[in-house]
């Protein structure tokens, strides 16, 4: 396949910036012209997407193995859950106070763990997020409700008063954070801690030789990783009006991880659309009952066998929304 | 190349469009199921919908409905999972043509699913939801036809003084919202025997469904010598338990709440070890007296083969046919004149489980709780 | 301190389980550096293999050959089966991706454990099955004040039975050595003249076979299968192997044991709702210690 060079130009017309601003329209346009179920088929999309994005930090980006990514989105939601039912918090408030709550616990936990080896470090991620889990449902304290979770959250409410409580706000405000997450991410690729992760990816023993703290540079992917994925547990756990352990297994942990492999590991349109695969995948197929798992399962082979760097690989050095934003132009690194 | 991936966006989004509008309706009424049709209950949610496949063949075929409109069922699955359940009750309520929904099973699934309807001000009628919080919330649309964890629970405390005699009582549930639900509901019910010193729970702990080793838990169980044992969880479970438990030489009376015992239970653990068993259980469908019952399961038996083998399936087929009859009392398919219809004026209707009525808040009235007990050849009987 | 015993008991059982299906995931990753996520399913596979086995030629069977012989046969009807499952599925879902190195590998495995378990549950139905429990046997022994079951002695006779053939296998025999020397570096491997597709092929034989044996005697255990089954127990073994160091063939066999005793010690003693999260603090604590396992080498790392 012959590969684009990447459009070196500063043209707002581009012919790139017009098929940005195509999709732009549609996600915009979409949620106009369909019923409630498919915008809300499309916001489980965004969270997907949201999810996706976090993991990237830690996989697609620094390459570690983190497979109990559903243990901060939980953190997040129970954070918020907790939180509101209890004293009243208002959503909007919590949403960075979830961020912050999973940040801190990846921070604490992942610590100590920090240095194991790839395998390694996938079986704790893995344990740690079946902890999580296991600790929802066991009701630690009373808190967390137990298997039957909390119930009764708020909607957001923004200031000034207008309240989030249809699918169709639901649909902008995660895709609303979505796309300032991938502006957010985007540029932090193209800076020197998105560069010094990219290293650490590539060859860890060489960066630590030049004198990257791999170590910190590890620690700081997790615990943004971490707190992105408590916004989406934010955001969830608003719209669902409740949450519980069930949403929160090793099972989305793996779907993450597929979201970021299929998409492309480090490339962010990679991981939407990796995400539009996971969670569409399983919805269009619904008619097709006990088989439609059948093909799931053999589309990720043959994904795999056909584009292993994934649906959208990442370009080195390319920076794709170029143009509308204005980034500063990365050589290739 | 890059066209190509654009485009795989712009593909993705036009194929949603295609989904975007619902089947126009036809000359009829559409009743919306929604169920584990997928997933861990599809055994239940796969019996519901032929439930009311049935009893929506039955009123058809006696002459429909709001002068003479045939009934039609519109299935949706939710995999019994609280996301899935809420995708499946906007997938109902954004469908115009659908008047009201039979929904669900699983208290977790029904908990956003109902949330959902009362939002959209649509009738749902639980069939397989026993947790007592469901009915709480103040809802106006939501209603069920099934009992609730603390009459079971009230049931059990009954049994326990008059059947099983028992000073020493132990309860074990499986840390699911149903299972714990009832569990609580149990100790609570207990609660004024236990603190009158009559009774003393020397057992209360939970077993992590999806485990099969319960040796460990069990051995501790047998060290507190209690004279009955209450498991609240489902019948998996509930085999390997009493399989294990006989293993290291328990021997008090087992007795299971209503997810507990059924056929696949007496399958798993073999005539012999589950023979004796107990249930606290609303009436199975074999043993419903009433002439509607009796005309259903014919039909059922009928187009199916056998009968249903737990009692939530009927419990659908009695949510859809108490939706059909507020339809024709009100002579009208609409939401608010329904849901007061079922709250106010609906009242010992006769259906297939019983006379049914609804509290205020949404519950069904008198449910009955009978002992079963699992006999010598492994059938589940009505304990004498 | 008889239940203390007991409980050992009951551990070292669940325990063999976990070693039996965790020699699965060791060997593979030893030799290829990837982690099988359908294993699980493998052994789900047996044992449901072993059901039907059971269950349809029941009659015909113990006429013949009488109950033992009956879960023989069963147990080696479905080891040959799943070795011929393990290497059709990795030729139609490893060796393609190989070259793509192991995360694509990940992947792919999920995608295949996804497809069997499905594949299961169309076959078989989405119901529990339960073994024929007239062909399990039910005895007892009690020991003092100890309950021991006749199942669970010939449960910890066959596992030690093929742990220790594996074992010897492994360490004493010259394929053995081949086995040891691919996993620690198959290109060195491979110049010395190893023939690495053979023991590729051993690995993606024995595994499965060994897995769908523990199936059998899951299934004998606990009398009822699901198509579900595979994840939970999956998980614990592998779990188990990375416990033992992962790659490290005794090690895993160490592990699955460990693990089993420390879980049923957790449920004894501290409570049964809190035992994997006991299991996985120990786990994790062992790998902050010993980062590459209680077994693992400390290999260099070549620059």
């Amino acid at each position: 396949m012959n590969e684009i060079t990447p459009v070196k130009t500063k043209h707002l017309l581009s012919q790139q910036n017009m098929i940005i601003l195509i999709v732009l329209g549609a996600f915009v346009a979409y949620p106009f012209f369909v019923s409630n179920y498919f915008i809300d088929i499309a916001f489980f999309f965004g969270t997907y997407a949201l999810l996706g994005l976090s993991l990237n930090i830690v996989l697609g980006e620094v390459g570690l193995f983190d497979l109990g990514h559903a243990g901060f989105y939980a953190i997040g939601a129970y954070t918020t859950a907790i939180l509101n039912t209890k004293f009243g918090i208002p959503i909007l408030v919590l949403l960075p106070v979830s961020a912050l709550a999973a940040a801190l616990f990846a921070y604490l936990v992942c610590s100590p763990i920090i240095h194991l080896q790839g395998d390694y470090l996938l079986i704790v991620t893995l344990g740690l997020g079946e902890i999580v889990r296991l600790a929802l449902i066991n009701n630690p304290f009373d808190l967390t409700g137990g298997p039957n979770g909390v119930f009764g959250i708020d909607f957001p409410t923004l200031p000034g008063g207008f309240v989030i409580d249809s699918s169709i706000e639901f649909y902008f405000l995660i895709w609303i954070i979505v796309g300032a997450s991938i502006l957010g991410l985007t540029r932090l690729q193209n800076s020197r801690i998105g560069r010094a992760w990219n290293y650490i990816r590539e060859d860890e023993i060489a960066a630590s030789a030049n004198g990257v703290n791999v170590k910190n540079y590890k620690l700081l992917a997790f615990v943004l990783g971490a707190a992105l994925a408590g916004v989406a547990g934010n955001v969830y756990a608003s719209k669902l009006m409740c949450v519980s352990p069930e949403s929160f297994t090793f099972w989305e942990s793996c779907l993450m991880f597929c979201i970021v492999l299929i998409g492309g590991m480090g490339s962010i349109p990679g991981v939407i659309i990796g995400a539009a695969f996971i969670s569409l995948f399983p919805e269009i197929f619904r008619p097709f009952a006990m088989y439609r798992m059948l093909v799931f399962g053999s589309a990720m082979i043959l994904m795999m066998m056909f584009r292993p760097g994934g649906v959208w690989p990442r370009k080195r050095g390319a920076v794709e929304f170029r143009s509308l934003i204005g980034t500063s132009r990365s050589k290739d690194a | 190349m890059k066209i190509l991936r654009y485009v795989m966006i712009l593909g993705v989004f036009m194929f949603a469009f295609s989904f975007g509008t619902a089947f126009s309706a036809t000359d009829s009424i559409v009743i919306g199921l929604q169920g584990p049709i997928t997933g861990s209950w599809a055994y239940e949610g796969q019996m519901a919908k032929q439930s009311c496949e049935i009893a929506a063949e039955l009123i058809n075929k006696n002459g429909g409905i709001l002068g003479g409109k045939k009934i039609e069922l519109r299935v949706v699955d939710d995999a019994g999972e609280p996301k899935t359940g809420a995708l499946a009750a906007q997938k109902l309520v954004g469908q115009k043509d659908v008047v009201a929904s039979v929904s669900t099973y699983g208290s977790s699934v029904c908990e956003p699913a109902s949330n959902i309807y009362e939002k959209f001000k649509k009738v749902n009628i639980g069939y397989g939801v026993t947790a007592v919080r469901l009915t709480q919330r103040d809802f106006k649309y939501f209603f069920r036809t099934c009992g609730r964890d603390d009459s079971q629970g009230r049931f059990f405390a009954e049994a326990v003084k008059n059947r099983f005699n028992a000073k020493r009582i132990a309860i074990m549930h499986d840390n699911t919202a149903f299972g714990k639900g009832l569990a609580e509901d149990t100790k609570r019910a207990l609660k004024s025997s236990v603190d009158a010193g009559s009774i003393e729970i020397v057992y209360y702990d939970a077993i992590t469904p999806g485990e099969k080793d319960f040796r460990v838990l069990l051995t501790n169980l047998r060290e507190a010598k209690p004279d009955v044992w209450y498991f609240t969880g489902y019948y998996a479970e509930a085999a390997l338990l009493v399989t294990q438990a006989r293993d290291i030489g328990i021997t008090c009376p087992f007795v299971g709440g209503n997810a507990a015992i059924n056929d696949e239970f007496v399958k798993i653990a073999g005539v012999d070890l589950a023979k004796g068993c107990y249930m606290t259980n609303e009436p199975l469908p074999a043993d419903l007296p009433y002439p509607e019952a009796k005309e259903f399961l014919a039909a059922y038996k009928a187009k199916f083969g056998d009968i249903p083998s737990s009692p939530w399936p009927i419990y659908a087929a009695d949510a859809l046919n108490i939706i059909a009859y507020a339809i024709n009392k009100t002579g009208s398919t609409d939401s608010t004149k329904l849901a007061e219809s079922l709250r106010n004026d609906i009242d010992g209707v006769p259906g297939i489980t019983g006379p049914i009525g609804f509290t205020a808040q949404g519950d069904r009235e008198g449910v009955p709780f009978y002992l079963y007990v699992v006999d010598e050849k492994g059938k589940i009987v009505v304990s004498k | 301190m008889e239940i203390f015993l007991e409980q050992l008991i009951n551990g070292l059982t669940i325990g063999s389980f976990y070693a039996l299906i965790a020699l699965g995931y060791t060997m593979v990753y030893g030799v290829l550096k990837l982690i099988n996520f359908a294993h699980g399913d493998f052994f789900t596979l047996g044992s449901y293999l072993g059901y039907t086995v059971l269950v349809f030629g029941s009659a015909l069977i113990t006429a013949h050959f009488g109950l033992w012989g009956a879960l023989l046969l069963a147990m080696m009807i479905a080891a040959v089966s799943l070795a011929l499952v393990g290497i059709i599925v990795e030729r139609l879902a490893y060796r393609p991706v190989y070259p793509a190195g192991r995360l694509p590998a990940v992947v792919s495995a999920l995608g295949a454990s996804i497809f069997l378990q499905n594949a299961i549950m169309v076959i078989w139905g989405p119901r529990f099955q339960a073994y024929p429990s007239k062909l399990i046997p039910n005895a007892h022994l009690t020991i003092g004040d100890i309950h021991i079951s006749l199942l669970q002695i010939i449960i910890l006779l066959m596992s030690f039975i093929l742990m220790g053939s594996l074992y010897y296998i492994v360490q004493k025999t010259t394929f053995g050595a081949a086995i040891r020397a691919t996993a620690l570096d198959r290109d060195t491997a491979s110049l010395m003249g190893i023939n690495i597709n053979k023991v590729i092929l051993f690995v993606f034989t024995l595994g499965p076979a060994l897995g769908a044996m523990t199936g059998i005697m899951v299934g004998m255990y606990y009398r009822q299968i699901s198509f579900t089954m595979g994840w939970n127990y999956g998980l614990k073994a592998f779990t188990a192997s990375v416990l033992g160091g992962i790659g490290n063939i005794p090690g895993a066999m160490i592990g699955g044991l460990i693990l089993g005793v420390l879980e049923m010690l957790g449920a004894a003693y501290i409570s049964a709702a809190w035992k994997d999260v006991f299991v996985f603090i120990i786990l994790i604590l062992v790998l902050i210690f010993r980062p590459t396992g209680l077994l693992g080498e400390k290999l260099a790392e070549k620059v």
